[in-house]
């Protein structure tokens, strides 16, 4: 049994009111490919950054080799390497000064610039399959050669430990494979390679490993054989193994169409798009991360215009926010922090900031009276608990904040509410109540667009199931017809015929803790 | 035709034309600059500017959006201290008082380097500040110009010889600048300003290339103090505070990126030579009673303009939606 | 649950108000500290004089906080209110109605403001600076017109009328009261801007885009518009400055605005507004104003003179800032 490289235990890490991570656990030996996943919010980017020093746990170990890292200069120095999900590179300067980036101490050079001129040219053309020139500016080349810049920088550093955060993202099909060649090398020559990501197509390909995380906390550890894409799924998504069915038929009458999409595209050379979406309906928009499905809500709001095509509404086509305010399309996002909240804001205000418009008398007097009327309904609908409506948004915890959000849409008496992964942190209880106000939303003839990783949610709640791959609408199951496997055969491209059927038969992981 | 400037070098282009065509109107409106004896005295009266420029450059290198605003009353500081500590101190050789200036310098820029490393003050913040506390403290000191300047120090004032003293301390302050850059630390500086959280995840000390910086510019700010002492033949608690606003404006003009990572020393010694020049011909006019505010006028327009004009070629880092 | 109303005391303690309810005692602990060690420190005419001098620095202030909000600063605040002063001196020499004069001067203040916000807008991180340069170039120009149209450079002297100087002068009455009327008119300017920034829409798009630009533009919040509202209003303000203060001294001076270039952002900072966006408001400004002019008072009791001052300001700057505006490690931005 080779040494262990990378081990943590039990650790927990807050971020304010967000449990990023809840008892996650890891064990990562040398000479080993480890992959590390879960969906979007399941904490494996923040165990990544622990692994590396950039943040420090609020409890439990972590050790690499022995040794803590509490920071990246003693993370390397204990021989790791990290490739960021977020390309660290500095724009400005030139493709060699940016591989060797950190290469050399303060005080002594390792390498002259010369040299490092030199391997930098043999060593990314060799990863790159192209030439590429030292002294080019890093902000003048594409993206997946700067995605190889930085993973050459860690290459050339020959670490123990190489840890991948999601970074194959930039690379192309053809790219990835000669990646994993370069993994596999480095396995071989003794290094632990971990790789965080949530691409289960590629990591069945090339993990001997796995560690599945979900909501903060270590669901399943899976070795060799056991690592299929049934049983990761499974372990990532809590679905019940049984396949759960939709909803039965809908009893909702279904009214005109208030909202479409000609011709969209959502990225350069992804096929189009055709969408319509009519009073009384809700529609659910699922797929793996990158499938174009946020870019999609996005241009269906008016918050970003789409590569290709447009969309329309009975008001006008839809080509900004003015034009979506003006059809009756309200946007809610689930990343609060960085499009949601007013983090300086009382609770009252971030609610009432996007009604002062109608809820305000003449000259842009703010009504305090209609604003506070407004809010108590909302807070009874939606059932937010908080302390006084005075105090700051942030003394709420993340589901509770997200309520806020939501019950401002609501306030707005919109035709259309488009809500981009609304549920993320959000108790079980919370989620069944918004799913009942949105459906009775529909039922009083509003219409809803509803995106969720989580795919437990498109049963019981959504009319239909729209799933995105490679850039554009790959299916559309209406919820007589949603099972599980079919939802997540789409979600890899594939169609009808179910290749998990073969996933209830093998063999179970040994641990797995909590799993539904 | 500015294609085949390599990219390293084409924020100079700008503040080179702008020399040329400065130095051509000059030439022709005020030909006696140009003669021996005249550079002598240019050279005299444009160092403090320089070496005040050089000060502000690995500051802004650093990043942050650092501009040290404090640098002029830094210099008065130093300015008006030799002029009253330094005789009460008994020191008055050439030795103690370079040595003096340059290690006050160092630790002024050092007191701002802990408030913006460990405090996480914003640079800009820190230097208006510090500008404020050495601005009062000068006046402190020094209520009114006077003071004597050592007998060595004060005859620079009096040079007819160009390739006297002070055009020996700018050369030594390139000289020394050079040796600066082919240090790892300044590798890692220019890292640190292009983009300092991938400084950080690599591995490299921050702290001390941040600190580094500092002590750059404390140098030269040192440097600036002796000449402009040598300049003046005596103290001056205020002289100091316009020479904040001409750096910043040669700063910029030099095409140092005030976000930190590009840019150079020969940007900002040519920002500088371009701003003495705008004087030299400002004063060849005869504008009268009004000359003085002409050329502040003229001086804010010129920072106005380089301000915007590096938003439009992209050196700014602009926000963006 | 019900949304139930707050005991007067309990609100009082809640966030925002906290930091004002501080400043307040510090306020007070300070003066108190003055009376005993400076004789005749809470004499009617020593008020009087603070609150005076107080009016000038909060209008000032008030331009430097609103820009603050939203995350930046304005350095051209000395150079508009000397030119304002010299101009303003200079109008008043000429046959044009002294009323229109103000007028013209007010627009001016406000032109600039507006420059300075639509110059600045897409630069935020050096925006200060571009207000230096804008700023300088006003006051050579201003200096520049007013020494072209009379005898005097730098220093203009002509009718200022009656009335005007009463306005701002020590001996100054208002209605028959004992104080001069631009303490009045600086409370009735301060209302004003409180109620907007409080109660009205716009008002709120300031906190807004201050605290999350992003979830403004979410909301259609114009983030443009609200960056040049604030430098506007900063140019306003400091251009009645200006002309108010040329009703103090009689006569015009280019350099009456320089000491407004760092007790603005003294008063904002002490008076616990973020320099970082978002937090803090004029209310705390009004306290930071009322701080730093008590204090300027007291270390003029004690002897210091204005260079000592500024010295002492420069340094409370610092742990005031070390409160209110530290930018966050590296790490927590990766």
């Amino acid at each position: 049994m080779s040494s262990v490289a990378v081990e943590i235990v039990d650790i927990h890490k807050s971020f304010g009111k967000t449990r990023a991570l809840r008892g996650a656990s890891l064990l990562a030996r040398a000479g080993e490919i480890h992959a590390i996943v879960g969906e979007n919010g399941s904490g494996k980017s923040t165990l990544a950054k622990i692994a590396s020093g950039i943040i420090l746990p609020d409890a439990g170990t972590v050790s690499v080799f022995g040794a803590t890292p509490r920071t990246p200069v003693a993370a390397i120095a204990a021989g790791v390497a990290t490739i960021y999900q977020e390309m660290m590179l500095a724009e400005e300067l030139s493709v060699w000064e940016n591989l060797f980036a950190g290469s050399d101490s303060t005080w002594r050079r390792r390498r002259s610039n010369t040299q490092k001129r030199a391997e930098t040219h043999e060593v990314l053309s060799r990863l790159a399959a192209c030439p590429i020139d030292p002294d080019a500016r890093v902000a003048d080349l594409t993206l997946s050669v700067k995605q190889w810049v930085v993973i050459a920088r860690a290459l050339v550093q020959k670490p123990r430990v190489l840890i991948f955060d999601e970074s194959s993202a930039a690379l192309d099909l053809e790219a990835t494979s000669r990646l994993h060649e370069e993994m596999r090398a480095l396995r071989d020559g003794g290094t632990a390679v971990l790789i965080v990501t949530h691409r289960i197509a590629e990591l069945v390909k090339i993990a001997d490993v796995a560690t599945v995380l979900r909501d903060g906390e270590t669901v399943g550890r899976l070795e060799r054989a056991e690592i299929t894409e049934g049983n990761i799924l499974r372990l990532m998504s809590a679905a019940s193994g049984h396949s759960a069915r939709g909803r039965s038929a809908a009893a909702t009458a279904v009214g005109a169409e208030v909202l479409s999409a000609r011709g969209l595209q959502t990225r350069a050379s992804a096929p189009t798009v055709e969408f319509g979406l009519r009073a009384g309906q809700i529609v659910g928009l699922a797929g793996l991360e990158g499938a174009g499905q946020v870019e999609f809500i996005a241009a269906l709001a008016g918050i970003a215009a789409p590569v290709g095509g447009h969309v329309e509404a009975p008001s006008g086509q839809v080509d900004g926010l003015r034009a979506a305010e003006a059809a009756g399309i309200v946007y809610v996002s689930g990343d609060r922090k960085r499009e949601g909240i007013f983090p300086n804001l009382s609770i009252l205000e971030n609610f009432g900031m996007a009604i002062y418009p109608r809820s305000g008398r003449l000259f842009g007097l703010l009504n305090g009276a209609a604003t506070s009327a407004a809010f108590a309904r909302e807070v009874d609908r939606l059932a937010i608990k908080s302390g006084q409506p005075g105090d700051r948004i942030t003394t709420l915890s993340g589901g509770n904040q997200q309520k806020v959000l939501i019950a401002r849409a609501f306030a707005l008496s919109p035709k259309v509410i488009l809500l981009n992964d609304p549920t993320r942190g959000v108790d079980i209880g919370t989620k069944q109540a918004l799913w009942r106000q949105l459906r009775a939303f529909a039922d009083a003839g509003g219409a809803v667009v509803y995106l969720s990783t989580e795919i437990e949610e498109f049963f019981n709640f959504v009319d239909r199931a729209c799933v995105f791959f490679d850039g554009s609408i790959f299916a559309e199951v209406a919820a007589t017809d949603l099972s599980e496997d079919r939802l997540l055969a789409a979600m890899f491209g594939q169609s009808a015929a179910p290749t998990f059927g073969d996933a209830a038969l093998s063999p179970k992981p040994a641990q797995m803790e909590g799993a539904a | 035709m500015f294609t085949s400037v390599p990219a390293s070098l084409r924020h100079l282009i700008v503040p080179a034309a702008l020399v040329a065509v400065l130095l051509a109107v000059a030439i022709l409106r005020a030909p006696l600059t140009f003669s021996p004896v005249g550079l002598a005295g240019a050279v005299l009266v444009a160092a403090p500017l320089i070496l005040a420029a050089m000060a502000l450059t690995p500051i802004a290198m650093a990043g942050r959006g650092g501009v040290d605003l404090s640098v002029g009353p830094a210099i008065g500081f130093v300015n008006v201290t030799i002029v009253v500590w330094l005789p009460a101190l008994g020191i008055s050789s050439p030795f103690g008082v370079f040595a003096y200036a340059i290690i006050m310098g160092i630790l002024w820029q050092g007191f701002l380097a802990a408030l913006i490393i460990w405090l996480r003050i914003a640079p800009i913040i820190a230097a208006l500040a510090g500008y404020m506390i050495l601005q009062g403290v000068n006046l402190v000191i020094l209520p009114r110009p006077g003071g004597i300047a050592p007998e060595w120090l004060a005859s620079w004032s009096f040079g007819n010889d160009l390739f006297g003293p002070v055009l020996w301390i700018l050369l030594g302050a390139c000289v020394f600048w050079g040796f600066f850059t082919r240090t790892v630390l300044f590798d890692h500086l220019r890292l640190l300003g292009a983009d300092e959280r991938t400084a950080y995840t690599v591995g490299i000390d921050i702290v001390t290339a941040r600190l580094a910086a500092h002590v750059m510019a404390g140098v030269f700010i040192g440097l600036a103090a002796v000449c402009l002492t040598g300049m003046i033949g005596s103290g001056d608690p205020t002289q100091g505070n316009t020479l904040t606003l001409q750096a910043v404006t040669a700063l910029v003009l030099g095409g140092t990126s005030l976000a930190g990572g590009r840019g150079g020393i020969t940007g900002s010694i040519l920002g500088a030579v371009a701003m003495w020049l705008v004087f030299v011909v400002l004063s060849s006019f005869n504008f009268g009673a009004v000359s003085g505010f002409m050329t502040q006028m003229v001086f804010g327009l010129i920072l106005t303009a380089s301000l915007l004009l590096s938003v439009f070629t992209g050196r700014a880092r602009v926000r963006t939606a | 649950m019900t949304v139930s109303v707050m005991g007067p005391l309990a609100r009082l303690t809640k966030g925002e108000n906290r930091r004002i309810v501080v400043g307040a005692a510090l306020l007070v602990a300070l003066f108190a500290l003055a009376s005993v060690l400076v004789e005749g420190f809470a004499s009617a005419n020593n008020i009087k004089s603070i609150l005076l001098l107080a009016s000038f620095l909060g209008l000032a202030a008030l331009g430097q906080t609103m820009v603050a909000l939203v995350g930046g600063l304005d350095l051209s605040i000395p150079f508009v209110i000397g030119a304002s002063n010299i101009l303003l001196a200079l109008l008043f020499g000429t046959a044009l109605p002294p009323v229109l004069a103000i007028l013209l001067i007010a627009a001016f203040g406000a032109g600039i403001g507006f420059l300075n916000g639509t110059l600045s807008y897409r630069i935020q991180g050096q925006a200060l600076i571009l207000t230096l340069g804008v700023g300088f170039t006003v006051v050579g120009a201003a200096q520049m017109v007013t020494t072209l149209s009379s005898q005097y450079s730098g220093s203009v002297f002509s009718q200022v009328p009656a009335w005007f100087s009463n306005l701002a002068s020590i001996s100054g009455k208002t209605f028959g009261f004992g104080f001069p009327p631009v303490v009045l008119i600086w409370a009735a300017i301060a209302c004003t801007v409180i109620f907007w920034i409080n109660r009205t829409r716009s008002g709120r798009h300031v906190y807004a885009v201050g605290g999350n630009r992003t979830a403004a533009a979410r909301l259609s919040i114009s983030e443009r518009r609200v960056w040049i509202k604030t430098y506007t209003l900063s140019g306003l303000m400091s251009a009645v400055t200006g002309m108010l203060l040329l009703g103090f001294s009689g006569g015009g001076f280019v350099g009456v605005g320089d000491p407004y270039l760092f007790t603005t952002v003294a008063a904002v900072v002490v008076g616990g507004t973020s320099l970082l966006g978002g937090a803090g408001g004029y209310g705390a400004t009004i306290i930071g104003v009322l701080i730093l002019q008590v204090l300027t008072s007291f270390l003029v009791g004690m002897g210091l003179n204005y260079a000592a001052q500024q010295t002492v300001f420069g340094l409370l700057i610092l742990p005031m800032v070390a409160l209110y505006a530290r930018l966050p490690h590296v790490r927590d931005q990766i």
